[in-house]
C-alpha cells in the first residue's frame, strides 16, 4: 500500500504545511482545537451550510486531496464518533422539545458515514465506500480494509482515499471528562509527559491519505499493521516481537519509534514496556503535538511519512535519526485497544 | 406577534436563513416570488422538512402531510400567506 | 478465490429470540410489529415497532450478566445472538480467543441507546451514569471481546442501514486473503429515542405497520435485532453437516446521489447487485429469490423495483421481510442474510406481509403468501443505507 499523497487538518499548522517545516505550536489548554482553513474556496456554500465540524474538516481535507489526484476506486474512513456535536444537538432537541417536531439535519449529519457519503456525493464517486467506527481502532480498521482491497486487486492499478476524522465538541469533552480521560490540571504540551497525573488532553482533526498499489513516485508505504483489544501488560513484548518476526524483522531494523504516550500516569507505562526491546531508539511522542483522540494513529502515520521524507525532524527525541527508512507506531487507548503500524520508505 | 405583512416577510426570511443555515444571505437577497426548491437557492427535501419545523416552532402551524407541504412551500409569498391564515402564535 | 461458507447463525428479533423461533414466525406469517411494551417514548402509543419481547432485566438474567457494568440493550441483544451463533458453529473458547478469529460487528445507535442518560452526561447534569464509558458505536463489540477474551482482529462498521451486510463482506474478504481462519460477522441495533426521532424528523415513519411494496405504503416501521453469522473457508470445515450455505458474492458501491434518498434511476442499487452477481460468477436468471431492502418508504420501494426491472428480464420472487420485523438498521443486513439462508435450507419463500395493492408501475409483484417447496439455489439480499451506501449479498445452497 503506497502513499502517494496526504493532507491533514490538525491542532498544529498542518493545513499550510508549516508544522512539518518546523513551526510547532505550544498549547496551554485543556482542548487542542484543530486549526481549520477557510473553507469558502474548498467547499461549495450550499453544502457547507449544513456541515458539522467533523464532516467539514473531513471534506476540507478530502477535496484538496482529490483535486490533485485521480478519482479513487474506493473511499474508506475511520471515525470513532463521527459528527458528535450534531448527534448531541439532535439529542438535546429530543429532550427539550419532548420528542416533538425536530429538525432532521442534525440527525443526518450525525451518522458517522455522513462524511464518506458526502465525499462520494460531491465527487460523484460510486466506488467502494465504507466507514469503520471501531473506537480507537477505527483508523486501523480502515487501513486493514484498504489493504484487503489492494490484495484483491493484485493485477490492476487501484487507488483509495483513506482517512480518519474526530471532532471535539463540548458534549463529548464532557462525556470523556466524566469518564476521567482528561486531566483536571493544566500543563503545557511541552511538559505533557512529565505531568505525573491521570488522563490527558483532548485533540481532534482529520488526516487522509491517497493510496495506490503502484509504487511509482510514492512518499512511503504502509507495510504492516496489527491490532488487539485484549492484552495484558506482560503480553505487550510478545505482541511487538511477533509482529516484527512476521515481517522478518528485528527491533534493530526499526529506525524510529512513534509512541502514543499521552501523559496519563495510569497507562503510559505500557509504552515503556513496548519500547524495552528497542533499547535507545530515536522516538517521537506525537500526542505532544495534537493531544489524545480516537483516530490519532492516522495523524501519527501522517507524521511518519513526513519523517521518512526529511521533514519534522525537530520532533525526534532520544537521539537523531539521520535518514529513517523504517518507522514503527505503537498506540493504545485506555490500555485496552492496541495497535502497531509499520511505515517504510 | 408581527401583524404587518412586510415585517412578517422579513421576520420569516430571518427564520429561513437561521433554520437552513443560509449564512451568506440576508433577507434582501431572497425575493418574495423566488422558488425555494429547484431554484438558485439550492434547497432540497431535507430543507423542506426543516421548513415544516420552522412553521411549527415559530408560528404554531403543523403540517403533517408532505404533499400538503409541497403546495405551501413554493415561495416566500405563498408561505407568508399560509402563516397569516393559519398561525396559532 | 477460496469458497466461504456459513457454519453458524444466531438471531434475536421481534419475531423470535432464537433462529428456530424466527423461522417459525416467518413460516406462519407472524409479524412482530406492534405496540411497544418495553420501549418508552412519546411515540410508544402512536407508532408500532418491531420490539424484542424481552426487557433489559430479562436479558441480563438470561445471559448471566451483572447489572451496573454498562451493558446497553445493544450489547445485550448482541451477546444473545453472538452466543447462539458460536454455539451453532461449535466454536470452542480457544477458537474464540485465537488471533486467527476475527469479530466484525456493526451498529448505528451503538452505545447511545439510552438517550436520557446520554443527555445528562453530555450536559453534565448530575453524577455520571453507568454508561458514561459505553456510548461509542463500537462499545457492544468491545464488551463481547472482553466477555470471550478475543485477541484477534476486531472491527465495527457503520454504513447506516447496510452496515452488517458490509460486516459479512469484510469477514469473507479476511478469510479469502488468509488473514484469519474464522469470522463472526453481523450487527446489533436496539430501539432508541434517538433513531425513532431521527427517522420521524425525516418524515419516513409509517403510523401503521409498514407495508413494503404496497402502492399506499407510507414509510418504514423501526425494529430492533441482533444477528451474527460464523464464516469459514469451506476447505477448513471437516464436518460438512455444519455448513448452512455458501456465501458466494457481494457487491458494494455508493449511489452518490443524496444524503438520505436513493437516485431515481437506482444506479447504486443496480451496480451493487451487478457487482454481487459478477463476484459470484452468476447471471441474473440464476437468482431464485430476492430478499429486498424493501423498507416501506415511497422512495426506496419504487427505486428498488425499478432496479429489479432493469437488471432482470424476469424478476424472480422477491419480498421484504422487514414487513415482519421492521427496519432493524445496522442489524438488517445480517438478519436478512440469515432469513435468506433459512429460505434456501427450508425450500420456502417468506412473503411481504400486508400488501393490499402492489405498486402498479411494474409488471411484477412481490410474493404475497408463504410459498413452500421451492427450490432455491441462489438468493440475493439487498441492503441500502443513508449516505448512499449500497450492498448486495448472494447466498447459495451447498452442493
Amino acid at each position: 500500500m503506497y502513499i502517494k499523497d496526504l493532507y491533514a487538518i490538525s491542532p498544529q499548522k498542518t493545513h499550510d504545511l508549516s508544522f512539518e517545516n518546523g513551526d510547532w505550536l505550544v498549547f496551554n489548554e485543556f482542548i487542542y482545537k484543530a486549526i481549520e482553513p477557510s473553507y469558502q474556496d474548498i467547499i461549495p456554500a450550499s453544502q457547507l451550510r449544513r456541515m458539522g465540524k467533523a464532516v467539514r474538516m473531513g471534506i476540507g481535507v478530502s477535496l484538496p486531496l482529490m483535486g490533485r489526484n485521480p478519482k479513487p476506486d474506493g473511499i474508506i474512513f475511520g471515525t470513532a464518533n463521527g459528527g458528535l456535536e450534531d448527534c448531541i444537538k439532535f439529542l438535546n432537541q429530543i429532550v427539550e422539545y419532548n420528542e416533538g417536531t425536530l429538525t432532521p439535519t442534525n440527525f443526518v449529519q450525525s451518522t458517522p458515514n455522513a462524511l464518506a457519503g458526502q465525499v462520494a456525493l460531491i465527487s460523484e464517486n460510486m466506488g467502494y465506500n465504507i466507514t469503520h467506527v471501531n473506537g480507537s481502532l477505527a483508523f486501523e480498521s480502515a487501513l486493514l480494509d484498504a489493504s484487503l482491497f489492494f490484495d484483491e486487486h493484485g493485477q490492476e492499478e487501484k487507488t483509495i482515499l483513506l482517512g480518519a476524522v474526530e471532532e471535539i465538541s463540548d458534549y463529548n469533552y464532557n462525556i470523556d471528562h466524566l469518564g476521567k480521560r482528561f486531566k483536571q490540571e493544566l500543563v503545557s504540551n511541552e511538559d505533557l509527559l512529565y505531568s505525573n497525573t491521570p488522563g490527558s488532553y483532548c485533540g481532534e482533526g482529520s488526516t487522509q491519505f491517497f493510496l495506490s498499489n503502484n509504487p511509482e513516485k510514492s512518499l512511503a508505504k504502509f507495510s504492516a499493521l496489527k491490532q488487539s483489544s485484549c492484552l495484558s501488560k506482560n503480553e505487550i513484548g510478545d505482541f511487538v516481537l511477533s509482529f516484527l518476526a512476521e515481517q522478518n524483522m528485528n527491533p534493530e531494523d526499526v529506525d524510529c519509534l512513534l509512541l502514543g504516550k499521552n501523559g496519563d500516569s495510569l497507562t503510559d507505562s505500557w509504552y515503556d514496556e513496548l519500547a524495552k526491546p528497542f533499547g535507545d531508539k530515536p522516538t517521537v511522542y506525537f500526542k505532544k503535538s495534537v493531544g489524545e483522540y480516537r483516530t490519532v494513529s492516522a495523524f501519527a502515520s501522517y507524521l511518519a511519512v513526513q519523517l521518512l521524507n526529511g521533514k519534522a525532524h525537530h520532533l525526534i527525541e532520544n537521539g537523531a535519526a539521520a535518514e529513517p527508512r523504517t518507522i514503527l507506531i505503537y498506540n493504545h487507548f485506555d490500555a485496552v485497544r492496541h495497535s502497531l503500524i509499520l511505515i517504510q520508505k | 406577534m408581527t401583524t404587518n405583512r412586510e415585517e412578517l416577510i422579513v421576520e420569516f426570511k430571518e427564520h429561513l436563513i437561521k433554520y437552513l443555515n443560509l449564512l451568506d444571505l440576508t433577507p434582501a437577497d431572497i425575493k418574495n416570488d423566488e422558488v425555494l426548491f429547484g431554484g438558485d437557492l439550492g434547497l432540497d427535501s431535507i430543507d423542506s422538512v426543516e421548513l415544516i419545523v420552522l412553521l411549527d416552532r415559530e408560528y404554531g402551524i403543523k403540517i403533517k402531510n408532505p404533499t400538503e407541504g409541497r403546495q405551501i412551500l413554493v415561495d416566500v409569498n405563498t408561505i407568508v400567506d399560509y402563516i397569516v391564515a393559519n398561525r396559532t402564535k | 478465490m477460496a469458497e466461504i461458507v456459513v457454519t453458524g447463525m444466531g438471531a434475536i428479533s421481534s419475531i423470535g429470540l432464537t433462529i428456530a423461533e424466527n423461522r417459525h414466525s416467518l413460516e406462519h406469517e407472524i409479524s412482530g410489529i406492534r405496540k411497544a411494551r418495553h420501549f418508552k417514548s412519546h411515540y410508544s402509543d402512536s407508532l408500532v415497532f418491531g420490539e424484542i419481547d424481552q426487557s433489559d432485566e430479562e436479558l441480563l438474567l438470561e445471559l448471566g450478566l451483572e447489572k451496573g457494568l454498562g451493558y446497553t440493550r445493544t450489547t445485550l441483544i448482541a451477546v444473545k445472538a453472538f452466543r447462539e451463533a458460536i454455539q451453532d458453529a461449535q466454536l470452542s473458547p480457544e477458537d474464540l480467543a485465537s488471533t486467527r478469529t476475527a469479530f466484525i460487528s456493526s451498529s448505528t445507535v451503538g452505545g447511545m441507546c439510552y438517550t436520557d442518560d446520554l443527555y445528562h452526561d453530555a450536559n453534565l447534569q448530575g453524577s455520571p451514569s453507568e454508561f458514561v464509558k459505553h456510548y461509542e458505536g463500537s462499545d457492544h463489540a468491545l464488551q463481547i471481546v472482553r466477555l470471550y477474551g478475543m485477541k484477534g482482529i476486531t472491527d465495527v462498521i457503520n454504513t447506516a442501514c447496510s452496515s452488517s451486510a458490509n460486516a459479512i463482506a469484510l469477514g469473507a474478504r479476511l478469510l479469502e486473503t488468509g488473514k484469519v481462519d474464522r469470522v463472526i460477522a453481523g450487527g446489533s441495533d436496539c430501539l432508541a429515542k434517538f433513531t425513532v426521532n431521527g427517522f420521524n424528523s425525516l418524515r419516513i415513519l409509517s403510523e401503521q405497520a409498514c407495508k413494503p411494496f404496497d402502492n399506499t405504503r407510507e414509510g418504514l416501521s423501526l425494529g430492533e435485532a441482533a444477528a451474527y453469522l460464523v464464516l469459514e473457508r469451506k476447505a477448513d470445515v471437516t464436518d460438512s453437516k455444519k455448513i448452512h450455505a455458501i456465501f458466494s458474492g457481494f457487491g458494494i458501491c455508493n449511489d452518490a446521489f443524496h444524503p438520505s434518498a436513493t437516485s431515481d434511476d437506482a444506479r447504486g442499487p443496480r451496480l451493487a447487485m451487478e457487482l454481487a452477481l459478477k463476484r459470484a460468477n452468476l447471471n441474473p436468471e440464476d437468482i431464485q429469490y430476492i430478499n429486498a431492502h424493501g423498507t416501506g418508504t415511497p422512495n426506496n420501494d419504487l427505486t428498488e423495483s425499478f432496479a429489479f426491472s432493469k437488471l432482470f428480464k424476469d424478476v424472480p420472487p422477491f419480498s421484504s421481510t422487514k414487513s415482519y420485523v421492521g427496519h432493524t438498521l445496522a442489524a438488517a443486513g445480517a438478519l436478512e442474510a440469515i432469513y435468506s439462508i433459512l429460505s434456501i435450507q427450508n425450500r420456502e419463500v417468506y412473503p411481504s406481509l400486508r400488501i393490499e395493492e402492489p405498486i402498479p408501475d411494474f409488471p411484477f409483484k412481490p410474493t404475497l403468501k408463504y410459498a413452500p417447496d421451492v427450490t432455491i439455489n441462489h438468493v440475493l439480499s439487498n441492503s441500502f443505507g443513508f449516505g448512499g451506501n449500497c450492498t448486495s449479498l448472494i447466498f447459495s445452497a451447498c452442493t
